[in-house]
């Protein structure tokens, strides 16, 4: 089945764009089998989950205020995996945003909501943008492996929430009660983000995928973005053509937590309207931090493909609770579905790599067999493995411009080199 | 304090810090050989709940630890097989992991939570244990600390006395060369891989089974971390890793001594304690600026200095290895 998809190059696109969909639809039916194993009827179950998940206008709404967060995150998700740095601080950067836009919304309650909530969303992005600076400071600076630093002040960040909302930021009728539940008081609802009511949808999802596109105009079309990529890309070569690889993993970094922080402020002005915590980063965030970067790696890493991902894992998320409520099944089954998702994705993507690594090794043959019969032989230098990939001139395989040949991944690449050599020395 | 509460403090240090010698010890050897095993958070989730679950089915904690390991290494056999077969990522395929385990531990591991089961009983060791000072500290835990004990020395040995050892610092420093010398660096690999995966599934074990007994939501969540960030602090040495395992859970120890002293301040603030001094640790081993504060001390002093300060990754970590 490879070697049709190789020879069919639109095809094999099609294939990869659905690739991710079908990769869903294969964890759910593991799934089905676990559903099968605990005694419920998987039809039944998925049935309850695509109506919790489209349903209705509320459930549809319910779909799209869970997936924002994700859609935020997976953002700057997208801008730091593409400066090659694993940004996996969310969680903390998402609490960081969430805490200064919050302590705003209390510190002026009666301020125009025209002139608090603009702001808020700036604390939140300002704050998520200190927070994710940090691990980038450190990264580029002292050469601290960010994924360890970034954990690291995820627990810090969780620690001081769970410090403030008991202290110094808990609602003073919490404080009177016996309960004393950590939460802050309510924010002024004057300050709730428009909501389109009767359902929960708020104004946050549309900014959010407003930022989608900017975070793709910023990607791909600018000078910033051309540098951060170039230097996830390859960091020694963007250091000889002139670019600055420090700052552009601070920047990255700054960046990603940004887009983190202002989802944790979208989060407490759209949905929660108080900050609220279990104790646990999942109370407060909905792992949200960590969903995030499913969200984008599900989005093939591009902001406008995080989109339609972020929509399919908040669907899941409403849709598995609801399968949950309907049928009695144990909640960590969904905590575990999800992570099959994860798995079957990230499996798909293995796979769709490895279908392009294919197409390159027709690229290449292309390069060496040109070579090759200039120098007059040397074709079997080949590796057995470009062999079944059919006629090099077939489906519209075009040689390779410089760009692609430098793309032409590890295993192949003493391939070129070897042809070139012959050509040269004949 | 008196002397014999420093003595039960200093104990249950080494206590605390077995599992995670034993976890880093493992990361070592894998990280050694050229391979990141980022899973380790999920890893030990995974390996703690399947512990204390065959271990209280069972009633035996070594069946328990068995199975744990068995779990150890499959997960580090994915990574593996990701990394070496598929050419994956290693960083994307232990991320991905992590998750999973927390997921399909919390999962699995539901019946099982806040129950009693299979614990490893106090062993002391006759004639060691009557020792002043040392033999209450070391001597007069158990088998897993022994283990964790035996396993710091052993690992060493093995690294840098054996043959066997240098093939496989050979895969992760310079694979090329070691695979002209006639060394299988992808099995290398995948074997230490595979043993190091093992022994952080005991280490998992160890938390359920001995240090933080029986087994909740998220029981040992956040302790893989910490041993990868050992790791690197250890500077990919067992014993300077063992130091470091000893010195978060003196850390945790002095944070816990500090809030009965302080209790005005909150609690807060020692909890993250540690996790901002291991912020700093890898700060300062990994920094340019070590090395040149290094640079400015006399010569004399130079080479021990940066012994004890700098370190730095075996050359090929994290980086696939082709062969031809």
């Amino acid at each position: 089945m490879i070697d049709f998809l190789v020879r069919n190059p639109r095809l094999g696109r099609l294939f990869d764009l659905l690739l991710p969909l079908l990769a869903t639809l294969a964890a759910l039916a593991v799934g089905a089998i676990m559903l099968q194993l605990l005694g419920a009827n998987p039809f039944v179950a998925y049935r309850a989950l695509l109506e919790g998940a489209f349903g209705s206008q509320n459930a549809l709404a319910d779909t799209i205020v869970r997936a924002t967060p994700l859609l935020l995150v997976g953002l700057g998700i997208c801008i730091a995996f593409r400066a090659g740095v694993i940004n996996i601080g969310g969680e903390g950067q998402f609490i960081a945003g969430a805490l200064p836009a919050t302590l705003l919304g209390l510190s002026f309650p009666d301020a125009p909501a025209i002139i608090i909530v603009p702001a808020a969303l700036l604390c939140g992005f300002l704050g998520g943008a200190v927070w994710g600076s940090i691990p980038g400071l450190l990264k580029a600076y002292f050469n601290v492996n960010e994924i360890l630093s970034t954990i690291m002040l995820n627990i810090i960040a969780l620690q001081f929430m769970n410090f403030l909302l008991r202290g110094p930021m808990i609602d003073p009728v919490q404080l009177q009660a016996a309960s004393a539940i950590p939460q802050t008081a309510r924010l002024n609802p004057a300050f709730d983000l428009p909501r389109w009511v009767p359902t929960r949808l708020h104004a946050g999802a549309l900014l959010a995928v407003a930022l989608a596109v900017v975070v793709y105009i910023l990607l791909w079309r600018t000078t910033i973005g051309y540098r951060i990529r170039a230097v996830g890309f390859n960091p020694d070569a963007s250091r000889y053509a002139g670019i600055n690889v420090k700052r552009n993993i601070v920047l990255a970094l700054l960046l990603s937590g940004a887009f983190a922080g202002l989802a944790g402020a979208v989060q407490v002005y759209g949905v929660s309207h108080r900050m609220i915590t279990d104790g646990s980063t999942a109370g407060f965030t909905g792992n949200a931090g960590f969903n995030g970067i499913v969200a984008a790696l599900f989005g093939k890493l591009h902001p406008l493909g995080a989109i339609p991902a972020s929509f399919i894992f908040g669907a899941l998320i409403v849709g598995a609770n609801s399968l949950q409520r309907a049928m009695q099944v144990p909640a960590a089954l969904i905590t575990a579905l999800n992570g099959l998702v994860v798995v079957f994705v990230v499996c798909s993507d293995i796979f769709s790599r490895r279908l392009a690594r294919r197409r390159q090794i027709g690229v290449v043959e292309v390069g060496s067999k040109g070579a090759g019969e200039q120098g007059g032989g040397g074709a079997g230098e080949r590796p057995a493995a470009a062999a079944n990939v059919g006629p090099p001139d077939s489906g519209g395989v075009k040689p390779a411009p410089p760009a692609t040949a430098a793309k032409v991944s590890a295993p192949i690449k003493p391939v070129a080199p070897v042809a070139g050599k012959e050509a040269s020395s004949d | 304090m008196n002397d014999s509460q420093l003595i039960a403090v200093l104990a249950s240090i080494v206590l605390q810090a077995s599992p995670l010698i034993i976890a880093v010890c493992g990361e070592i050897l894998t990280e050694r050989s050229g391979i990141v095993n980022l899973s380790l958070d999920g890893t030990m989730l995974m390996s703690a709940m399947t512990g204390f679950v065959v271990g209280m089915q069972t009633d035996n904690y070594w069946l328990g630890f068995l199975a744990a390991a068995v779990v150890g290494a499959i997960f580090a056999a994915i990574v593996a097989f990701g990394s070496i077969r598929l050419g994956q990522s290693q960083v994307a395929i232990g991320f991905v992991l992590t998750l999973l385990g927390d997921d399909l531990s919390a999962f699995l591991g539901q019946n099982y939570v806040r129950m009693t089961g299979a614990v490893v009983p106090r062993a002391g060791i006759p004639l060691l244990k009557d020792l002043p000072i040392l033999g209450p500290i070391l001597f007069n835990q158990n088998i897993v600390v022994y283990f964790a004990i035996l396993l710091i020395v052993a690992t060493w040995w093995w690294l840098n006395r054996t043959q066997a050892g240098l093939r496989l610092r050979g895969a992760g420093e310079r694979p090329t060369a070691a695979f002209a010398r006639g060394v299988d660096v992808n099995r290398v690999r995948y074997l230490y891989t595979i043993l190091g995966g093992a022994l952080v599934g005991i280490a998992g074990a160890a938390y359920s089974l001995n240090v933080k007994i029986g087994w909740s939501d998220g029981h040992v969540r956040g302790f893989g971390w910490i041993a990868l960030a050992i790791v690197i602090f250890g500077g990919w040495s067992p014993i300077r890793g063992a130091f470091g395992a000893l010195l978060f859970g003196a850390t945790k120890a002095l944070a816990t001594v500090l809030q009965r002293a302080f209790p005005e301040v909150s609690v807060v603030a020692f909890n993250a304690i540690p996790w901002a001094l291991m912020i700093l640790v890898l700060l300062a081993v990994g920094s340019d600026y070590t090395e040149r504060f290094i640079e400015v001390m006399p010569r004399r002093w130079q080479r021990p200095l940066r012994r004890i300060l700098r370190v730095s990754p075996p050359m090929a970590l994290g980086t696939a290895f082709h062969e031809g």
